[in-house]
C-alpha cells in the first residue's frame, strides 16, 4: 500500500496539482489578508463597526463553500477566478475576527497613557497597538491558512485543479492509494504551513510580550 | 459581563442550536438518503451509488419492493461503485443497481478488455458469471434493454460549422477545440485513455477538468469549452444546443443497468428477483432520460419521480 501511494507522488501531474493547490492556497490568503486587515483597522475604534465586522465573519464561516463557488460560476467561469473567490470568500473572516477582536482588546490604560505622551492616532496605531495586538493577528492569519490549505480541495469542482483532483479521481477507484495519496498530501501542507505560520507568528511577537507571556502575566 | 453582552452572545446560540433541532427533526443530515417504506414484511435494503440516475433507479427498487409485501428501505448515495460494492458484500445493503460493463471496469476481476465484449448479452453473461463466483455470491438480475453509456457531445454551433458527427471527425478537429471533462474519466482504463487509443488524432488543445456535473455542462453552455463527456442518458442531452458524437468504432464496453442482489438474499425471498425484474423490464433511453430531466433540470425530489413513474406504469397503486 505504502509503494502504492508513493507512486501516485511520482505520477507526473502530480507536481503540476501540488503548484496548484499552493498557488490558489497562498493567492488566496494574500488577497484575504489585503481585504481583511485594512477593514479591521478601520473599526478598530468604533464598537459598532467590530459588532458587524464579528457578524459578518460567523456568518461568512458558516456559508457552504459549495454555495459560493457555484455563484462565481455564471461571473468567473471555469478555473483559477472562481476557485480563488470561493476560498478567499472563506480565509477572511478568521483573519477579520482575530484582527479586529485583537485591536480592540489592547489595553485602554495603554493607550490612555500613550495619549497622555503626546502619541498621534497614527502613532498609537504603529507603535502600541498593532505590535501588541499581532500575536493575536499572527493567530488568525495562521488559522485562515491552516483551513485555505484544507478547503482548496474544492477547487477541483469547478476545474480549479489541486490536490482535490487526486481526491475526487481516487475516491472511484477500487484501492484506497489515489484517495489517500492526495488527503495524505493536502495534511501534510496544512502540517507544514501550521508550523510555519507558528514560527512566524513568534517571529512577530515583540520582545517585551514575549517575556510577559513567560512570567504568565 | 454586562447583560446586553451576554443576550448579544445568546442569540447566535440560539439560532445555532434551533437549526440544529430543525436539521435533525427533518431526519436527514447529511449525503445519505435513508426512507423507509413503513410496509411490514422483511426488510430488504436498497442502496445507490451517488448521482442521480441512482437515486431514482434506488428509489424505484425500494418503492416496488415496497408494495409487494416487502420493506423496501433506500439507502441512496453511498458513493462510488467500489463503495456500494462494499456496502454490498458486507450485509449493509442487499441491492443496488449496477450497470454490466462498469462492473466488469471496476469491480469484478475480469481479465480482458470489456469493450472487446460485442453484445450487451455476452457483457451481461460475463459480468453475471464473476459474479456468481464471489463469496458471498451475487446475482445481476436482467438488465434494462437500454446502454447508458459515455456521449461525448459537442455545441452544436461548433458542430454545425466544423461539421462534426462523429468521433473520428471530432479527433482531426481538436486541435482547435477544449474539452471540459472529470478526473474519473481521464484516468479511468475505459475513459478517456480508450478514446486516445482508438482515435489517435485525438490532441485537444486544452482540456479543463470539472469534477461536478452541473458546473460541466453549465461551462459548456457558456461556451468555456467545445467538447464535453457526459453519459447518454442524462437529462441534460435533451437539449439541441449539444449534439453526441457517433463513435463509429464502438469503443466502449455496453452499460446497461441491472440490479445486483446477494444471492442468499434471492434464496430466502425468491419474489425479489421477479418485483425487482418487472421494473428494469419497464425502462427505455428516452423514459430515463426524461426521469434525469426531471431531477436535474427541473429539481425535482428523485423518490417522487420514482413514484410518479411506477404508478404510471401501473407497477405500484
Amino acid at each position: 500500500m505504502l509503494s502504492n501511494i508513493l507512486e501516485v507522488f511520482a505520477r507526473p501531474d502530480f507536481p503540476e496539482k501540488l503548484r496548484e493547490h499552493v498557488v490558489l492556497s497562498l493567492v488566496a490568503l494574500l488577497v484575504a489578508v489585503a481585504i481583511a486587515m485594512p477593514v479591521a483597522l478601520m473599526i478598530r475604534n468604533t464598537r459598532l463597526g467590530a459588532a458587524i465586522a464579528i457578524n459578518i465573519g460567523n456568518v461568512g464561516r458558516a456559508v457552504p463553500s459549495l454555495a459560493i463557488l457555484a455563484l462565481a460560476l455564471p461571473l468567473l467561469g471555469i478555473g483559477f477566478a472562481s476557485a480563488l473567490v470561493a476560498l478567499t470568500a472563506l480565509a477572511i473572516p478568521p483573519i477579520l475576527i482575530n484582527a479586529s477582536t485583537g485591536l480592540r482588546e489592547v489595553n485602554k490604560d495603554v493607550i490612555d497613557a500613550a495619549r497622555g505622551m503626546g502619541l498621534s492616532g497614527g502613532q498609537i496605531l504603529a507603535r502600541i497597538q498593532l505590535p501588541i495586538a499581532a500575536p493575536v493577528i499572527f493567530a488568525g492569519i495562521r488559522t485562515s491558512a491552516v483551513q485555505t490549505v484544507a478547503s482548496a480541495t474544492l477547487a477541483t469542482f469547478i476545474g480549479g485543479g489541486g490536490l482535490g483532483d487526486l481526491i475526487v479521481e481516487g475516491y472511484s477507484e477500487r484501492g484506497p492509494e489515489i484517495l489517500l495519496a492526495g488527503a495524505i498530501a493536502v495534511a501534510i501542507l496544512a502540517i507544514i504551513t501550521e508550523v510555519g505560520f507558528g514560527a512566524l507568528e513568534r517571529a512577530f511577537t515583540p520582545k517585551g510580550l514575549k517575556i510577559a507571556q513567560k512570567r504568565g502575566r | 459581563m454586562k447583560n446586553r453582552t451576554k443576550l448579544i452572545r445568546a442569540v447566535p446560540a440560539l439560532l445555532t442550536g434551533l437549526s440544529l433541532l430543525l436539521v435533525v427533526a427533518c431526519g436527514n443530515v447529511g449525503g445519505t438518503d435513508s426512507s423507509s417504506g413503513g410496509s411490514s414484511g422483511p426488510t430488504i435494503t436498497v442502496g445507490s451509488k451517488d448521482f442521480t440516475e441512482q437515486f431514482i433507479l434506488g428509489s424505484m427498487y425500494a418503492q416496488a419492493l415496497d408494495a409487494n409485501g416487502f420493506n423496501g428501505v433506500a439507502k441512496l448515495d453511498l458513493g462510488s461503485a467500489p463503495i456500494a460494492d462494499k456496502a454490498l458484500q458486507n450485509g449493509q445493503i442487499d441491492l443496488y443497481p449496477e450497470y454490466t460493463g462498469t462492473s466488469l471496469v471496476e469491480i469484478l476481476p475480469y481479465k480482458g478488455n470489456p469493450a472487446d465484449l460485442n453484445s450487451p448479452r455476452a457483457t451481461y453473461e460475463a459480468a453475471k458469471k464473476l459474479y456468481a463466483k464471489r463469496s458471498p455470491a451475487d446475482k445481476m438480475l436482467t438488465p434494462a434493454p437500454f446502454n447508458n453509456t459515455y456521449g461525448i457531445f459537442v455545441r452544436s454551433s461548433v458542430a454545425e460549422k466544423d461539421d462534426l458527427t462523429n468521433m473520428d471527425e471530432l479527433a482531426q478537429d481538436s486541435k482547435n477545440l477544449t474539452f471540459i471533462s472529470f478526473s474519473q474519466f481521464q484516468n479511468r482504463s475505459d475513459g478517456y485513455p480508450n478514446m486516445q487509443k482508438n482515435y489517435p488524432a485525438l490532441d485537444f488543445e486544452e482540456i479543463k477538468i470539472v469534477n461536478n456535473l452541473g458546473l460541466r455542462y453549465s461551462g459548456l453552455q457558456s461556451g468555456e469549452g467545445d467538447v464535453g463527456v457526459g453519459f447518454t442518458t442524462d437529462g441534460q442531452l435533451t437539449s439541441d444546443q449539444l449534439v453526441v458524437m457517433e463513435d463509429p468504432k464502438s469503443i466502449w464496453p455496453f452499460y446497461h443497468p441491472a440490479p445486483v442482489v446477494r444471492s442468499d438474499v434471492l434464496k430466502k425471498y425468491p419474489k425479489v428477483e421477479k418485483v425487482l425484474n418487472e421494473v428494469t423490464a419497464s425502462l427505455g433511453l428516452d423514459t430515463m432520460r426524461e426521469l434525469n430531466g426531471k431531477v436535474d433540470l427541473d429539481q425535482e425530489d428523485p423518490e417522487d419521480v420514482a413514484k410518479e413513474y411506477l404508478e404510471e406504469k401501473g407497477i405500484i397503486d
